[in-house]
């Protein structure tokens, strides 16, 4: 008898959850990139309160 | 200071564990893909069918380095746990944590391989067997320490707290390698042995051994790759970060 359903389900799901476990890191590591370069771009946008400047005169 | 000695303190250094991982996780994932390639490949085509089983023995080559996987991460995580507890080590409390959903994958593949095979050789897809209940405990412990790692907002005592579950959980380990001994089991005995004699054909034995070394292989790649991530979100904010995603650090300004 022939059990090729069950050996290929078996390989599906270690390859599944292999592909996943490669993936997962891979993505997190890209948007604590992502979100690291936002906190710099909204840090460069935001008034440098430690310097102090005359309001333009009228 | 002997070398090796100061690349273990360099390695400690936040910004060059990043540079460390994100060279060496595709280099050990592109081995483990290459050695795991041919394991697969002698395991579906080349080694003959079991005279019992038939071709459902092919799980095997999944199953059982899955299963040792399964085990080895949650020593190797208990250890580095033990490490960053005592000497407060930073980058052990990261590794700690990333060994934890790499070792569930691993659990969660050898009950679910485990279960498709005992579907035509047992009759049946789930049995509360020792060894496949201790394994299940094994994968809830796994849940447990990625759960508490998550749930405490402060990094470091989060990897304590998780930590210290991952030490206590170490008692189980033996109780899974010798359930199929203390207890009658529906699994089967051991059939594999590293340094004794195996019950198994020498002819089925290299790809075993192919898969063997291309988990451990992938599991260093995957460790790597989670350390980096987890490594990221500590020190975000710090220079070298934004640095690195492209952004002007702060202090530059």
């Amino acid at each position: 008898m022939s059990y090729r359903d069950y050996v290929i389900a078996a390989y599906a799901v270690f390859a599944i959850v292999l592909a996943w476990d490669f993936i997962a890191p891979r993505l997190d590591v890209r948007r604590q990139l992502r979100t690291a370069k936002l906190r710099a771009a909204r840090a460069a946008a935001r008034p440098d309160i430690n310097e102090l400047r005359r309001a333009p005169s009228e | 200071m002997h070398p090796l000695v100061r690349w273990f303190h360099q390695l400690g250094s936040p910004p060059y564990f990043d540079r460390f991982a994100a060279r060496w996780a595709p280099v050990a994932h592109g081995l483990g893909v290459l050695v795991m390639a041919y394991g697969l490949w002698a395991a579906l085509f080349q080694v003959p069918a079991d005279y019992q089983q038939g071709d459902s023995f092919r799980i095997l080559y999944i199953h059982v380095p899955s299963a040792w996987m399964s085990m080895f991460v949650f020593g190797l995580m208990a250890f580095y746990a033990a490490i960053a507890l005592i000497w407060r080590i930073k980058l052990c409390e990261i590794l700690a944590m990333a060994c934890a959903p790499i070792g569930a994958a691993f659990t969660v593949i050898t009950l679910a391989t485990g279960s498709i095979w005992g579907k035509p050789m047992w009759g049946t897809w789930w049995d509360w067997d020792p060894r496949l209940t201790t394994e299940l405990i094994l994968l809830f412990l796994y849940f447990g320490v990625i759960g508490l790692y998550n749930a405490i907002e402060d990094r470091r005592s989060a990897a304590r707290a998780a930590g210290l579950l991952a030490i206590v959980g170490v008692a189980l380990l033996p109780v899974i390698r010798y359930s199929v001994v203390w207890w009658n089991s529906l699994h089967q005995g051991q059939t594999i042995s590293l340094f004794g004699k195996s019950h198994m054909d020498p002819s089925m034995l290299p790809p075993l051994f192919a898969m063997i070394i291309a988990t451990k292989l992938w599991f260093i790649g995957s460790l790597l790759m989670r350390a980096r991530a987890d490594n990221l979100r500590r020190e975000a904010g710090k220079d070298w970060v934004l640095r690195l995603a492209g952004g002007a650090p702060e202090r530059a300004r």
